[in-house]
């Protein structure tokens, strides 16, 4: 990482050959955010697993986590690396799969 | 035409779950980020004392329960000053209604049959089954107007 603030220099028309055509995902990417699906589909999995516990579940590891560390310790990126392989392996297989069927609607419609 | 559409189905299934893993690990980062705004205001402190509060009134709840301790208690019950009180008030004052000298502790029964003077006590219960006869009554005579038109 730099330390310096300054911006790298903006790369010049000359790099022509770094790929300018975006790529199938950042043309999803950009379909779903600018329809709004994407800020609904996070909405659904967010409820999903707060209705599930899985969201309590998550609170509770930080919980004592943070006793065990001490409160003015703990980190941002300690507790995203606490809950990252947990919670990835904690989604209930139903909210998994309805998520995954909106997606791949959702891909479909878009005649992709 | 098959191949095509077997290509596109998988393609599908990896971007879908390319685009969930997306959408979880955000979500993994907004409750991590709650949990430390949390942790580091110290929010959750009163839900740890909520937790010890709520399992105290159960232990609480359960000893009133416990049938070896009501008799002992409940007449030197002593409350947040540290006073005990006896469990029948025996405090005399006057009714403000006929003038005797009353027992504090036998006010309200007094009260009762004091009140209902000039007429009997428990006048209600007449009343009531006065009522219930008149409306039998009533009921009948509407039926045989309704008949006597027909």
């Amino acid at each position: 990482m730099r330390a310096s603030i300054k911006r790298p220099p903006t790369p010049d028309a000359e790099d022509e050959d770094q790929d300018r055509e975006p790529t199938l995902p950042e043309i999803i990417n950009i379909k779903l955010i600018e329809s709004g699906e994407k800020e609904r589909l996070k909405e659904l999995l967010r409820e999903r697993l707060i209705e599930c516990g899985w969201k309590d579940e998550m609170k509770s590891l930080c919980r004592s986590f943070t006793r065990k560390k001490g409160r003015s310790n703990v980190t941002v990126d300690d507790l995203v690396h606490l809950i990252t392989p947990k919670g990835r392996a904690a989604v209930p297989d139903s909210v998994k799969a309805e998520l995954l069927q909106r997606i791949r609607s959702f891909l479909q419609s878009a005649a992709l | 035409m098959s191949a095509p559409d077997e290509n596109n189905k998988s393609s599908h299934t990896q971007l879908a779950s390319h685009f969930f893993s997306e959408l979880l690990d955000s979500v993994i980062m907004d409750v991590a980020s709650e949990s430390h705004r949390i942790a580091r205001l110290g929010l959750d402190r009163n839900l740890d004392d909520e937790e010890e509060e709520l399992r105290l009134s159960a232990q609480a709840r359960a000893r009133l329960a416990d049938p070896s301790n009501s008799e002992a208690n409940s007449k030197y019950v002593v409350d947040i000053f540290g006073q005990t009180h006896p469990p029948v008030a025996s405090e005399i004052f006057d009714c403000m209604n006929c003038g005797r000298s009353i027992v504090a502790g036998r006010f309200a029964p007094h009260l009762e049959k004091c009140m209902g003077k000039g007429r009997k006590a428990r006048v209600k219960a007449t009343r009531s089954s006065t009522a219930a006869a008149q409306n039998r009554i009533g009921r009948n005579t509407i039926k045989h107007r309704r008949i006597r038109r027909h």
